[in-house]
């Protein structure tokens, strides 16, 4: 049967293998190599020709379809020679650290008490913590300005008792407060799953050795999580530094700037847009984010380490926390819960229904339709209902398609491909939301072919698109990645090629995971805003963008309607993708 | 007929070579066993060949269609191979029911509905799984869904079926009736048939031949008996059966015969070192424990020994005996009390190899 009993290995080894160190890799056959091209091909050019076209613009004198426009750094000079400039990079920071100053322990708190204590109602906190992310930003911004701006309900009411209010949001401190409050739950999700992850017998042990509990905490579970810690700070930093509808609702009004709305103001500044301008921030604004996301892939490498040590499915056992521990604990949760949920949202929800307020006006007596009828008589803002739902139903479907295309063209993908959509898909997470449409709204007047397109919304669904990147795709990859790979192997070796294994094995198996998805990419679409706050035109409102523009104005009344919307369509979505199972915690 | 050709394959992984040039055939009508431990590449062997991993070296031929040529550059997908492969985890697709599993070679294949509804009922039935064609995977026992997956395999008549560890998911058993009828199937079908085991009960009692892996290369092969009575290298030798290893120093050499010794004892053994053992050179001895016979009284061709210890294992006594740093394990159907005892070994049995024990 033998015909090599023992084939002499070194005899194919001669030439080229005592060159190299081994031989040259086969070819893969049938692996779909030119989809995957394609398809990353595609991809690169959506994310990197808007990010080029800012960089080209940042570069001439004027914007870049005007025939007086040169190549220069006169767009540098002017902003890096501008003292608002400086105080808006100044601001941002102090407004970013500050943020992850007070998100961060309060996440972190929030995380501990309701993973690893036996807080009462635990199921339903840990959808109630993660609210404020699903909402837009200008909404709760919006929000606290009629609960707790200078003539906000709860304001009245304590200048009432008082006499006078002890606070003022439209400051630097208030912004950092307000932030830092609606920022917990980006930190409670990273730093609850690393804490989901510990087992407990970690703590155990440490307790048996005699340490108390709260030594435990201290120098076994505090050490074990710092890597999601200090992850979840980088994230929130980025975030402060993207963040844009905040400071846009509170801080402008004093005139306080951050980076995002320098950018926003340069439009007006000069009445005519200085394209050139804008493009030089927002090239300063990715220096700053790209390093930022490169460091937090490095993190989270290496929080993924840790956690992986810890092994899955390990027993949690929890703390006990006693009568006072739970009034004590339930009444930390309840007055965050309080201060970023209730306050903005019941705010809203008061205002949306009232015409007028002040001292001595009884709500009750307000009580009115008044500011929906109004919505229901303006085109403008009719369609910007009915868009922002489109693009959220319809387009996050869309979306999920696209996004499964890419995430099939990287799955067990090997290369310089996949090194490549590696990096693509971490650039979006680097552009602000309105760094993106603005680039977007370039690209459809830059291209010919693309111009018939930029005042239908197809041009905010591709722009939607590349923001929704990161996350969409995440959720797409870590979905894929649940089909064991010898389903797809047993696929191809009973004959099927790669496509009919996507199409037979792979997406049927994955398709409960692509509808939740759909409902988390339908909330991130929904609660979207500054996106569109250049590309929208007329026929393409959406809710978050007009509430910017409507800010402009100081329409509150519309505003507090389109609010109560949004926040309502938000529950709805949010609503559907638990009822799809939707993994919230991811 | 030879149904596989398997060539001189070499695989890196990184800058690690994990197969060394591998080369055997296979006929149809019969089962090749890829033996060896953990890391020693077998896995490996038989994703190459399924065209799961592409080696950088080598030619596989299948039923006589060349998917492998490491000159020419060609390396066939999994599904241009014409094979069945049955995984180790069975890999049944949840979503579908056993009927759907079973018939999705067959549809890829063009067959007409009605025939495949036929050939898959017909494969279910020999198999005994008849009633369950409409059950999904996870409603299955473990050894319904191996059984499952070995039809998914056959049904389309594959030139070579790929096993890969398919007893190792079931209880002991189980494994024992498994690999009888395994064989049977096999051998009524006249399928070629490569079997991937860490087990070399399994190996030995399903397999023709035997291909025995160790570090990316394949050691001896041959069929069971062959490789069981007439190992070729020390690797061999303790790789299969329960082994007693003595380490000493060569005394005497005298053609196949040598004299192994050590701290007050020695052994005549033969010499199966390929090479030969040297005069007072490191040697290793390896006995099967069941060549060891004792007996509590003196013996002229017996080593005289110290029982140290029997032990009840149900079936069978085990002792423990000891002659200064010589320790040996053997069997008996009696207990015998702590004390002197005489050890029969025959030298045919005592393969002497070089080298000092690690």
């Amino acid at each position: 049967m033998s015909t090599h009993a023992q084939a002499p290995a070194a005899l194919p080894m001669t030439k080229a293998a005592a060159e190299k160190k081994y031989p040259a890799r086969m070819p893969r056959h049938g692996n779909a190599s030119v989809y995957r091209i394609v398809v990353i091909g595609l991809l690169a050019l959506a994310v990197l020709a808007p990010v080029g076209l800012i960089i080209y613009q940042s570069f001439l004198s004027a914007a870049f379809f005007s025939p007086r426009a040169k190549f220069g750094l006169d767009a540098y000079r002017y902003v890096f020679t501008d003292k608002n400039f400086y105080k808006a990079l100044g601001t941002t920071a102090v407004f970013s650290f500050g943020m992850v100053a007070i998100a961060v322990p309060l996440g972190g708190l929030l995380a501990f008490l309701i993973t690893r204590t036996d807080i009462k109602g635990k199921r339903l906190l840990e959808i109630l913590v993660l609210v404020p992310m699903f909402i837009s930003s200008i909404v709760l911004a919006f929000g606290y300005t009629v609960s707790v701006g200078p003539t906000g309900f709860l304001s009245l009411f304590i200048r009432g008792l008082i006499g006078f209010v002890p606070w003022n949001i439209y400051s630097l401190a208030g912004m950092i407060l307000i932030a830092g409050l609606s920022h917990v739950p980006h930190v409670y999700l990273y730093v609850s799953s690393s804490m989901r992850n510990l087992p407990s017998d970690l703590e155990e042990a440490a307790r048996t050795t005699g340490a108390s509990i709260w030594q435990v905490s201290r120098d076994v579970t505090l050490p074990m999580v710092l890597p999601s810690l200090i992850f979840a700070a980088s994230l929130n930093i980025l975030l402060g530094f993207e963040t844009f509808g905040i400071p846009l609702v509170l801080g402008d009004p004093n005139g306080i700037m951050v980076l995002t709305t320098y950018i926003y103001k340069l439009t007006t500044l000069f009445g005519t847009p200085t394209y050139q301008l804008m493009a030089v921030v927002a090239v300063v604004l990715i220096l700053i984010t790209l390093p930022l996301v490169w460091a937090q892939r490095k993190l989270l490498r290496n929080a993924r380490k840790y956690v992986a040590m810890g092994g899955k499915g390990a027993r949690v056992s929890t703390l006990k926390l006693g009568r006072s521990g739970q009034i004590i604990a339930l009444g930390i949760i309840g007055l965050w819960l309080f201060v970023s949920v209730v306050l903005p949202i019941g705010g809203i929800t008061v205002r949306a229904f009232v015409d007028a307020w002040g001292e001595g006006v009884n709500l009750f007596d307000q009580l009115t339709f008044a500011n929906f009828d109004h919505l229901l008589d303006v085109p403008s803002l009719v369609r910007g209902i009915v868009n922002t739902v489109i693009l959220s139903v319809v387009g996050g479907a869309v979306a999920v398609g696209i996004y499964l295309m890419v995430g099939l063209a990287g799955h067990r993908n090997w290369g310089a491909s996949n090194t490549l959509l590696d990096y693509i898909v971490l650039l979006p997470r680097a552009l602000p939301g309105l760094v993106i449409g603005l680039a977007f709204f370039w690209v459809f007047l830059f291209v010919p072919l693309l111009t018939p397109l930029r005042p239908t919304l197809v041009s905010i669904f591709v722009a939607y698109v590349v923001v929704g990147l990161s996350y969409g795709l995440r959720l797409l990859q870590s979905t894929l990645l649940q089909v064991a790979p010898e389903l797809e192997e047993s696929a191809r070796t009973t004959g099927a090629t790669i496509g009919r294994t996507w199409k037979d094995v792979v997406i049927p198996i994955v398709r409960p995971g692509l509808a939740g998805a759909w409902a988390l990419i339908m909330i991130i679409f929904l609660r979207e805003y500054a996106t569109g706050v250049y590309l929208m035109g007329a026929g393409t409102e959406v809710i978050g963008s007009l509430m910017v523009s409507l800010l402009q104005t100081g329409a509150m009344n519309t505003i507090a309607a389109l609010s109560l919307i949004s926040v309502v369509l938000t529950g709805a979505g949010l609503a559907l993708a638990l009822r799809l199972g939707a993994k919230i915690h991811d | 007929m030879t149904e596989l050709v398997v060539n001189n394959v070499q695989k890196w992984l990184g800058g690690l070579q994990i197969l060394k040039g591998a080369s055997f055939t296979a006929e149809r009508g019969s089962i090749v066993a890829l033996l060896g431990a953990s890391g020693s590449g077998k896995t490996t062997l038989l994703r190459c060949i399924a065209g799961l991993e592409q080696p950088e070296i080598g030619t596989i031929v299948i039923g006589g269609k060349t998917v492998l040529d490491g000159d020419k550059k060609l390396a066939l997908p999994p599904e241009q191979r014409n094979i069945g492969l049955v995984f180790q985890s069975y890999a049944l697709w949840p979503h579908r029911t056993v009927k759907e599993n079973v018939g999705y070679g067959l549809k890829l294949r063009n067959v007409a509905a009605a025939d495949i509804g036929k050939r898959v009922q017909a494969i279910l039935d020999r198999m005994g799984l008849g009633h369950l064609a409409d059950r999904y995977p996870s409603q299955l026992s473990g050894g319904q869904q191996q059984r499952v997956a070995i039809c998914r395999a056959l049904v389309y008549e594959p030139r070579v079926l790929l096993l890969d560890e398919p007893l190792s998911n079931l209880d002991a058993k189980l494994r024992e009736e498994a690999r009888y009828w395994i064989r049977k199937l096999i051998l009524d079908l006249q399928i070629c048939a490569i079997l991937v085991t860490h087990d070399q009960g399994e190996a030995l009692a399903a397999a023709d031949n035997i291909l025995l892996l160790q570090d990316g290369r394949i050691v001896q092969q041959g069929g069971p008996q062959e490789i069981y009575s007439n190992p070729n290298s020390f690797y061999s030798a303790d790789f299969l059966g329960a082994n007693n290893i003595v380490s000493g120093k060569v005394q005497t050499v005298d053609g196949k015969s040598a004299v192994i010794g050590g701290d007050g004892w020695s052994l005549n053994g033969t010499v199966r070192e390929a090479a030969g053992v040297g005069q007072s050179q490191d040697a290793r001895a390896v006995i099967r424990v069941e060549q060891i016979k004792v007996s509590d009284t003196p013996a002229t061709d017996g080593i005289e020994m110290q029982l140290d210890d029997s032990v009840y294992l149900g079936d069978r006594w085990e002792y423990r005996l000891s002659r200064g740093d010589f320790t040996a394990k053997a069997h008996g159907t009696k207990q015998m009390a702590a004390g002197k005892v005489w050890a029969q070994i025959p030298q045919e049995s005592i393969w002497v190899f070089s080298g000092a024990q690690k």
